[in-house]
C-alpha cells in the first residue's frame, strides 16, 4: 500500500499563499476552505499504556476519539464525552466501540489529560488541470494551551493526504513543498510534541525498575542506585494515590515500599545500622498505613470475579456486600490521605532520601558490607533466601497451619526482589530468567492460599454489618455460599503447592542456583 | 457486508447516471464508504466526478483481473467517495465478459475483489439489454430503476420484470423503482404515477425526482446537487429517494 498520508513541520508559519505558489509550477493550483479553530486534549494513561501501542487518544468537539499514531486523522473508534478536565476511568465512558477498543490496553488505568490545544487549521484542496482534487493540504497553526488559558505556540505543521488514485502527485506535492518551503518531516506526532512542551512524557512514567548493576561495583553504591530509583517510583505514584486517580497508583507506591524494605534487609551490612532501624521502621509503618486501603482497593476490582464464584441465582444476592466494601474502601482512603499527608510521613521521606545521597560517603567502620563488590554480596543473599525456602517448603504438608504458607510466601517475594532488582542486572539470564518462572508458579500457588484465606476472615468480619442492611439476610447466606467456595479453592491452592513446589526446589533447579550464586 | 445498489433502465436519458451519483454521494456524506463503479462507456458519471475517463488496459484487463482492481480506483473530491472510472473500451465489455466459462457471474466476481473496503457499492449501467445488464443482475442487492412517468416509458418496467423474474417470487434481486423527471403540474405524468403506485406488485419508493434545472445543471457544475444547490428541490428529493431506500434495504436484510 502507498503511504497515503505525510506531515511535515515548519521553523516559521506557513501562509497559505506560498503553498499555491509552490505548487503552480507543478501546474497544480490551490483551493482553500473555510480556516477553522478547534480545542483539542491528549490524553493517556499515567505510564503511557496508549503510547506504548503506537496509539492517540484525543478529545475535540465533544467527542472522543482513537488513532492509529502517524497514519493520517482518521478515528477508528470515537464516543461523545464531555471536556475530560479530571482522571477518566474506561469505565466511565458510554459502552461502545471506543470503551471496547481501550479497555484491554489499560484495563484499571484512568485516562489523564495530557494537554490542551489549540489548533488553527486551513484546510487546501490541491486541484489538476480539470479542477480535480488530487491531494488534500492542512496548514495547521497549534498553540498549547496551559492551565491559565495561556498559549504558546508550537511549531507549524502542513498535514498532506493523499486522494486514492492520485499517489504520484501526493509525492510530487510533498517533495516540491519540503523544497520549496523548506519543510522537515514531522520526527514526532502534534500529541508528543504538545505533551512534551506540557512537561510531560509522551511515554509515560512508567515504574519499572531497571537500573544498570556492575557486579563489581560497591555494594553500597549499587544499593543507593537501585533504592533511589524506587523512591522516585515512590514519588511519582504518591499523588494519584492521595487523589485516588486509579487503583495502579497505591499499588505501585506500595511495590516500591516493599521493595525498598527487601533491599535495607538484605542488604543491612551496607547501612549506618542506626539510621536502617529508624528507616526500616519508618517504612513499615508507611506499608502498614496503606494496607487496608490496598486490601480494600483488591476487592471492590475483583468483586466480580470473586462473585463468579457462586452460582448464578445466588450472585445478585451478593449486592448489599459490594456497598459495604465500597463504603469500607472510602474510609480506609480518608485514613490513609491523613497518614500520607502527615508530618510522619513527609519526614521519613527526606530522611530516606537524605541517607540514600550520603551513604557512599558515610564512614565505613559500622558498615562491613559497604564496599564489597555487589555481585558477590547479592550471590550470597539469593543463595541463602533460596535456600532458607527450601528448607521450609519441605516442611510444609497439607496439613500445616496457614501461617506457614503465609511465611514461605514472604519469603518467595523477599527472593523475587532480590532477583528482579539484582539478579537480573548482575548474572546470567539464562539462570535468573527460568527461577523468577518457577518462583512465579509456586508464588501464585500461595497468594491465592493466601488471598483465599484472608477473603474467607474479611467477609465472616463484615458479616454484622451486611447483616443489618436491606436484603441483609439473603446477602449473608450467598456470603455463606462465597465462603464455602473460597475455602474450597484456598483448599485446591494447597493441593497445588506440592507440585509448584517440586519444581522450584527440584535437584535440577538446586544445581543452576549453586552454579550460577556459588556455594 | 458491503450493499450493492444498481441504477438500470432499458432506455437512457431516464435519470440513472443522475440518481447514482446523487446517492452515491448522500451514502457517503452519511458517513459511509462508497465506490460509484461507471459502467457506462460514455463515462458520463466519471465526468461528473472530474476523474478522467481512463481504465487502465481497458475492460478486457479489468475483468481478467491481472491486476488488483483496486489499482483503477480513483478518490473523488468527496470524503469517502471512490470511483471506478468509465471508458471507451466498456462498449465491448460483453465481449470481454462473454470469455469467461460463466459470463454473468464475473463481474461479481470482479466486485467481490473490491468491496470489502465499501459499505455500499453503486453501479451505473449502461442502456441496454445484454450480458452486462445481465450480470448486473447477478451482482446487485437491488436495481434502482428510474421511470419517467409517461405510459412508454413505463413499459421498460414491465419489460425489465420479465427479465429478472416477478419480484413477488422472491428473486434474487430486488427491484425498487422510483419516478424520475417528474413534471408534476401535467396531467398525463400525474396520471400515469397514480396508475402505477396502484400496481401492487411493483415496489414504487414514494420519493420522485423532479424535472429539474439543477439537476440539468450537474453538467456544469461537475458536482452532485447537494453540494451545488442545497435546499433546492432536486437535492431535498434525493435526500427523501437515500432514506427511503436505506430503509428498505434494512427492511429486506
Amino acid at each position: 500500500m502507498t503511504d497515503r498520508t505525510a506531515e511535515l513541520v515548519a521553523e516559521r508559519e506557513l501562509a497559505p499563499e506560498e503553498i499555491a505558489a509552490a505548487l503552480a509550477e507543478l501546474g497544480l493550483a490551490v483551493r482553500a476552505a473555510d480556516a477553522d479553530t478547534i480545542e483539542r486534549v491528549y490524553l493517556d494513561t499515567f505510564d503511557g499504556l496508549l503510547h506504548a501501542e503506537g496509539l492517540t487518544l484525543r478529545w475535540q468537539r465533544g467527542q472522543l476519539e482513537l488513532l492509529p499514531a502517524g497514519r493520517g486523522d482518521i478515528p477508528f473508534a470515537a464516543a461523545a464525552c464531555p471536556d475530560p478536565a479530571g482522571p477518566l476511568p474506561v469505565a466511565q465512558l458510554s459502552p461502545g466501540p471506543l470503551r471496547d477498543a481501550l479497555h484491554p490496553v489499560i484495563d484499571v488505568r484512568a485516562l489523564l489529560a495530557l494537554a490542551r490545544v489549540r489548533v488553527h487549521s486551513t484546510p487546501l484542496a490541491v486541484l489538476d488541470a480539470l479542477d480535480k482534487t488530487v491531494a488534500r493540504l492542512a496548514v495547521e497553526t497549534p498553540a498549547l494551551v496551559s492551565g491559565s488559558g495561556r498559549e504558546a505556540l508550537l511549531r507549524p505543521r502542513l498535514r498532506l493526504a493523499g486522494v486514492r488514485g492520485y499517489e504520484r502527485e501526493l509525492a510530487l506535492v510533498r517533495d516540491r513543498l519540503s523544497g520549496a518551503l523548506g519543510l522537515e518531516p514531522a520526527g514526532a506526532t502534534l500529541a508528543d510534541e504538545a505533551v512534551r512542551a506540557a512537561g510531560g512524557r509522551p511515554e509515560g512514567t512508567g515504574a519499572k525498575v531497571d537500573v544498570a548493576l556492575d557486579a563489581n561495583e560497591r555494594a553500597d553504591a549499587a544499593a543507593a542506585a537501585v533504592l533511589s530509583r524506587m523512591l522516585e517510583i515512590a514519588d511519582d505514584n504518591l499523588p494519584g494515590t492521595i487523589a485516588d486517580t486509579d487503583s495502579e497508583f497505591l499499588h505501585d507506591y506500595r511495590v516500591s515500599v516493599r521493595r525498598s524494605r527487601a533491599v535495607l534487609r538484605e542488604l543491612k551490612g551496607v547501612f549506618p545500622p542506626g539510621e536502617l532501624g529508624e528507616l526500616r521502621a519508618e517504612l513499615r509503618w508507611l506499608q502498614q498505613v496503606t494496607g487496608p486501603s490496598r486490601d480494600l482497593d483488591v476487592y471492590v476490582l475483583e468483586f466480580d470475579a470473586t462473585r463468579a464464584l457462586v452460582p448464578g441465582e445466588e450472585r445478585a444476592e451478593l449486592e448489599p456486600l459490594r456497598a459495604v466494601l465500597g463504603g469500607r474502601r472510602l474510609v480506609a482512603r480518608r485514613q490513609m490521605v491523613q497518614e500520607l499527608r502527615s508530618p510522619r510521613a513527609v519526614g521519613a521521606r527526606a530522611r530516606w532520601g537524605s541517607m540514600l545521597e550520603r551513604l557512599v560517603a558515610l564512614p565505613g567502620e559500622d558498615r562491613p558490607d559497604a564496599t564489597a563488590p555487589i555481585g558477590e554480596l547479592a550471590a550470597a543473599r539469593i543463595r541463602r533466601v533460596y535456600r532458607r525456602m527450601v528448607r521450609m517448603g519441605r516442611a510444609i504438608g497439607p496439613d500445616s497451619p496457614a501461617e506457614e504458607y503465609h511465611e514461605l510466601r514472604k519469603q518467595g517475594k523477599e527472593l523475587r526482589y532480590l532477583l528482579e532488582l539484582l539478579g537480573v542486572p548482575l548474572f546470567d539470564a539464562g539462570v535468573v530468567k527460568p527461577m523468577i518462572r518457577a518462583l512465579k508458579g509456586l508464588q501464585d500457588v500461595l497468594g491465592r492460599h493466601q488471598d483465599r484465606e484472608v477473603q474467607t476472615a474479611t467477609l465472616r468480619a463484615l458479616a454484622d454489618e451486611v447483616s443489618a442492611l436491606p436484603g441483609g439476610p439473603a446477602c449473608l447466606i450467598a456470603m455463606g455460599v462465597l465462603v464455602d467456595r473460597l475455602e474450597r479453592d484456598a483448599a485446591a491452592a494447597r493441593a497445588e503447592f506440592a507440585d509448584a513446589f517440586a519444581s522450584f526446589a527440584s535437584a535440577e533447579q538446586r544445581a543452576r542456583v549453586r552454579k550460577a550464586f556459588g556455594a | 457486508m458491503s450493499i450493492v445498489l444498481a441504477t438500470y433502465n432499458i432506455k437512457g436519458g431516464v435519470g440513472k447516471t443522475s440518481a447514482a451519483v446523487n446517492l452515491a454521494y448522500l451514502a457517503a456524506r452519511g458517513g459511509h464508504r462508497t465506490l460509484l463503479w461507471d459502467l457506462d462507456p460514455q463515462a458520463a458519471s466519471t465526468f461528473l466526478f472530474r476523474v478522467r475517463p481512463k481504465l487502465r488496459g481497458g475492460a478486457r484487463k479489468l475483468v481478467r483481473m491481472h491486476a488488483p482492481v483496486v489499482q483503477q480506483i480513483k478518490g473523488t473530491d468527496h470524503d469517502r467517495l471512490d470511483l471506478l472510472p468509465a471508458d471507451f473500451s466498456l462498449r465491448h465489455l460483453d465481449l470481454a465478459l462473454d470469455a469467461f466459462k460463466r459470463p454473468t457471474t464475473r463481474l461479481a466476481r470482479v466486485l467481490e475483489s473490491v468491496t470489502p473496503d465499501y459499505d455500499y457499492v453503486f453501479l451505473d449501467c449502461p442502456p441496454s439489454i445484454s450480458l452486462v445488464s445481465e450480470s448486473v443482475f447477478e451482482a446487485a442487492d437491488a436495481l434502482l430503476v428510474p421511470v419517467i412517468p409517461a405510459t412508454l416509458s413505463s413499459r421498460t418496467f414491465e419489460q425489465l420484470e420479465e427479465l429478472t423474474g416477478d419480484d413477488t417470487s422472491g428473486g434474487p434481486v430486488q427491484v425498487l423503482a422510483f419516478f424520475s423527471m417528474v413534471e408534476a403540474r401535467r396531467a398525463l405524468h400525474r396520471g400515469a404515477m397514480a396508475r402505477l403506485r396502484e400496481v401492487h406488485h411493483l415496489t414504487m419508493l414514494g420519493a420522485a425526482i423532479p424535472a429539474s434545472e439543477d439537476v440539468e445543471r450537474m453538467g456544469d457544475e461537475r458536482n452532485p446537487v447537494a453540494v451545488f444547490a442545497p435546499g433546492s428541490i432536486a437535492a431535498v428529493s434525493y435526500e427523501a429517494l437515500w432514506w427511503d431506500v436505506q430503509r428498505r434495504m434494512r427492511a429486506g436484510r
